[in-house]
């Protein structure tokens, strides 16, 4: 008997090991949920939440938010321009910290973020607080499986600053809000029309002025300065090099040039009914001019295999690629930046949305005051009135002033009561560039939940060299009606918009793109049209009208 | 390595007849050896068994805040949702000619590149050959994609080369054109795994008695006679017991490194199950629909398994079970 016992006594050190083993292997996977732990703890707090001891009224928001420092967490991707690893290293969120008392954990994913989201959500184990740039056809999903909180009576107790946007701009809270009447999330709010431009065309201005050209107007313009830009060697090098029109996607060139016929690529307004642009017989005349424009190499032959940003900023930088379609910031600017000193010349300008043939002229890529992106709350949360409340502080005049701007002393000055950006963050001489210098200082107000302040656009625009803003040449083309607001489904909606379009969507992909190339002719254009009716493309379009006219209605 | 398989099946059945006569007795007399064993089972019973309870998601409609068990039930719909998909035939015919291709091309190359290296009497040379042929193994799939981009576009080094030697008279955008997809696609994996596969052939050969090849030498055989037979009949337990495993994994394709290498352009020959699966159930996070699919794609899987194993067995001696 002894022996047996002193045998298991041997075996037992060993047993352990392997339990401990195991154990820590299935700890790893809860990553996600450690966050509870703080939040449980402190759980107890929140509901004797009394006035805070030296608390000062941010716009009707009492800040310190709570007496003893809470933990919360936050789910975001870190971005690709930010240079750090977390975001509590940002003076905004440090100064954010001392203000509210609340300190947030911070879990990053990198870039990939739609997958990670997924995967995210699809754990089960969220964190308090979740960012997500596609929360206008996302939110009503999670929203309805019980993952987010609907914030609606939060909003109405908690959150006097954001409140107050929304009674003084009533037509926010028809786009945030789900075909149930929830709001899920607080979007990033951009406030002032002419900044809500997001991509448009951008051309080597001093190739033009170089060829004796004018600035494109229309279709026909476009295409016989591309065709200048392959015919007259602009960049001087004696060699047939240049790429007229690059592009990461066929997208950003169907935003360009589709308008101009009265289409878009994807779902759009025409005269109060949804329509799906390559359904449109228009669009036809789309293909026809990208066909146009590929067989004369005036479109970069290699565009359905270079799509990365990385390989068009090497052709914009090498000095052969003429003209593309792009944001302000990262494009524009960035390349503008990256050619200082080492072009005499370079000189980007924004050309106004083509003029089609049927004198259809229209900018479509524009958002909405309220963007799909923003932060949302998990129903996991122990804590849902800090919560609001810190989101509520984003919107403060303060958390504005915060997120656009960064600390006083730190990152900006005030000059006149206005806030100006110190020398060394719009021009770096650590080898980054200013929007990057920018963001491992603040959070940065277009891609937040807060309010975009324009004139974090402006100064960034005039350090990098541009006087005059070229969103402005925008505002009157800009086509509110015509564009697809950004509707919410119901479940049942879903569950007929996304097999159908999975399908659409690929055969649309293969299809434009034969054409484009010319592997498979347009003449037949209406073959197509008839091959998307087989699909289901009517009723797709039936589950967007609905969603459409409750959007109308709100 | 035909003495070993054989060997193998010897032991199992020795065992099998002690098994039944089995005692609590003779399992404590041998309780370090069962200890020992405890690792490898526990690992096969969380990592591999626990989550295949996670497969019945495809018959619920999955919820992952009701969780597994809450998530209602909803039958075969997303099994008929993928059958009723319409490029269903399509996906299921690319899925099934890559593998096809890749099975037809890359598992003899890699026998004949074995036969090859072992005819080599130069040491030194063959194993400079053997390490240079297997390096792409440990290049990182994104590499290789970078890399064959770079090798594909029309000034990389497969145009220059054909261009030079007067082949073509155009540069060729062979990832733009569909036609040329599969041809990269098993042509690159051939490249990625000719010299690692052959580590096992490599490792059978050295199995062979060399006193066969003497006596073979003494009765006048030459090269080829040694191949035909002494060489091919040695291995072949090893090269039929690796195509039944190689037939078990048809329908699984690298979808990774199509996703790198596709497009729109490309889909017609390029789109297989799994990059379908990608695209509709991680980007659009339809998880009950994505595992369904691929439970489909493993009971074939499984199927086409036990089917080259019953015709092996049927025909020659060799067989998994």
């Amino acid at each position: 008997m002894n022996v047996a016992k002193r045998k298991l006594a041997l075996l037992l050190p060993v047993l352990t090991l392997l339990v401990t083993l195991v154990s820590a292997c299935g700890g790893s996977n809860n990553n996600g949920g450690n966050a509870a732990e703080p939040s449980a703890s402190s759980g107890a707090q929140s509901e004797t939440a009394a006035p805070v001891e030296g608390s000062r009224s941010v716009g009707g928001l009492q800040v310190p938010i709570v007496a003893d420092k809470l933990e919360l967490s936050l789910w975001s991707p870190s971005g690709g321009n930010f240079r750090g690893t977390d975001f509590n290293e940002k003076y905004s969120f440090q100064q954010m910290e001392e203000n509210t008392n609340i300190h947030i954990n911070f879990q990053h994913s990198t870039e990939a973020s739609a997958e990670a989201f997924s995967l995210l959500m699809s754990s089960g184990k969220l964190p308090d607080i979740i960012y997500n740039d596609l929360w206008g056809t996302d939110s009503g999903k999670y929203g309805a499986q019980g993952a987010l909180l609907p914030l609606e009576d939060l909003i109405e107790q908690y959150a006097p600053n954001f409140k107050k946007l929304l009674d003084d701009h009533p037509d926010i809270r028809g786009q945030i809000t789900s075909p149930e009447g929830h709001i899920y999330y607080l979007p990033n709010l951009v406030l002032d029309s002419q900044d809500l431009t997001q991509m448009f065309p951008q051309v080597r201005s001093d190739w033009v002025e170089k060829l004796g050209l004018q600035m494109p107007q229309t279709t026909e313009d476009w295409y016989n300065m591309l065709k200048a830009f392959r015919e007259q060697d602009p960049n001087g090098n004696g060699k047939k090099d240049e790429i007229p029109l690059v592009t990461v996607n066929l997208e950003n060139i169907m935003m360009l040039f589709a308008p101009a016929f009265g289409v878009e690529y994807g779902f759009f307004v025409d005269n109060g009914e949804v329509k799906f642009g390559p359904n449109d017989p228009r669009f036809k005349d789309v293909v026809a001019y990208l066909n146009r424009l590929y067989e004369e190499q005036l479109l970069d032959p290699n565009y359905l295999v270079d799509t990365t940003f990385q390989t068009l900023t090497e052709k914009v930088t090498t000095d052969v690629a003429g003209a593309w379609f792009g944001w302000s910031g990262s494009y524009m600017g960035n390349f503008t930046t990256l050619m200082e000193g080492k072009h005499d010349t370079f000189k980007i300008a924004a050309a106004i949305p083509p003029k089609g043939p049927g004198g259809d002229q229209r900018h479509v890529s524009f958002r909405w005051q309220a963007a799909a992106h923003g932060l949302a709350v998990s129903s996991k949360t122990a804590h849902p009135q800090e919560v609001m409340k810190w989101l509520d502080y984003q919107y403060s005049e303060e958390g504005i002033l915060l997120n656009n701007f960064g600390v006083e002393g730190k990152s900006y000055d005030l000059v006149n009561g206005e806030p100006v950006y110190k020398e060394e963050v719009t021009h770096p001489t650590n080898g980054l560039t200013n929007t990057q210098e920018l963001l491992n200082h603040t959070i940065g107000g277009g891609s937040w939940a807060t309010v975009a302040d324009t004139r974090y656009a402006e100064q960034i625009r005039e350090a990098n060299g541009q006087t005059e803003n070229p969103l402005e040449i925008y505002k009157d083309y800009i086509d509110f009606d015509a564009k697809l607001p950004p509707v919410q489904f119901t479940a049942e909606e879903n569950e007929i918009v996304v097999p159908l379009m999975a399908d659409i969507q690929t055969y649309v992909a293969e299809t434009i793109n034969a054409q484009i190339m010319g592997r498979q002719s347009f003449d037949d254009y209406d073959k197509v049209m008839k091959q998307l009716e087989q699909m289901g493309i009517g009723e797709v379009l039936k589950q967007y009208q609905a969603a459409y006219e409750r959007f109308k209605g709100k | 390595m035909a003495v070993p398989v054989n060997a193998i099946k010897a032991k199992g059945r020795k065992q099998q007849t002690k098994r039944s006569s089995l005692s609590l007795k003779r399992m404590m007399a041998n309780r370090y050896l069962y200890l020992m064993l405890l690792p490898t089972v526990l690992y096969f019973l969380i990592f591999e068994y626990k989550p295949m309870y996670g497969a019945i998601i495809a018959f619920k409609d999955f919820n992952p805040f009701a969780g597994v068990a809450g998530s209602p039930w909803v039958g075969f719909k997303n099994f008929e949702k993928f059958f009723e998909s319409y490029y269903f035939f399509r996906l299921l015919k690319n899925t099934f000619l890559m593998s096809f291709y890749s099975l037809l091309f890359i598992f003899p190359a890699s026998l004949v590149f074995a036969l090859l290296l072992n005819e080599l009497r130069i040491k030194k040379l063959k194993s400079f050959l053997q390490t240079v042929s297997y390096l792409p193994h440990f290049i990182s799939l994104i590499v290789i994609c970078g890399m064959i981009i770079d090798f594909t576009k029309p000034g990389g080094i497969i145009n220059s080369l054909l261009l030079g030697m007067g082949i073509i008279s155009e540069p060729i955008q062979f990832l733009i054109l569909p036609e040329w997809f599969r041809t990269i696609y098993v042509g690159s994996g051939m490249w990625q795994s000719l010299g690692w596969n052959s580590i096992i052939y490599l490792a059978a050969l050295s199995g062979i008695n060399p006193s066969l090849y003497e006596a073979a030498v003494v009765d006048g055989a030459g090269r080829w006679k040694q191949l035909t037979h002494i060489t091919l009949p040695g291995i072949l337990p090893t090269v039929l017991i690796l195509l039944i495993l190689n037939v078990g994994t048809l329908l699984n394709v690298g979808w990774d490194k199509i996703i790198l290498l596709y497009n729109p352009g490309t889909y017609v020959t390029a789109d297989v199950i799994s990059t379908f699966v990608y695209r509709r159930g991680v980007m659009e996070a339809d998880y009950s629909f994505s595992a369904a699919v691929g439970l489909f794609n493993s009971v074939i899987n499984f199927t086409l398994l036990v089917l080259a194993n019953r015709i092996s067995r049927k025909t020659t001696e060799s067989s998994l079970w």
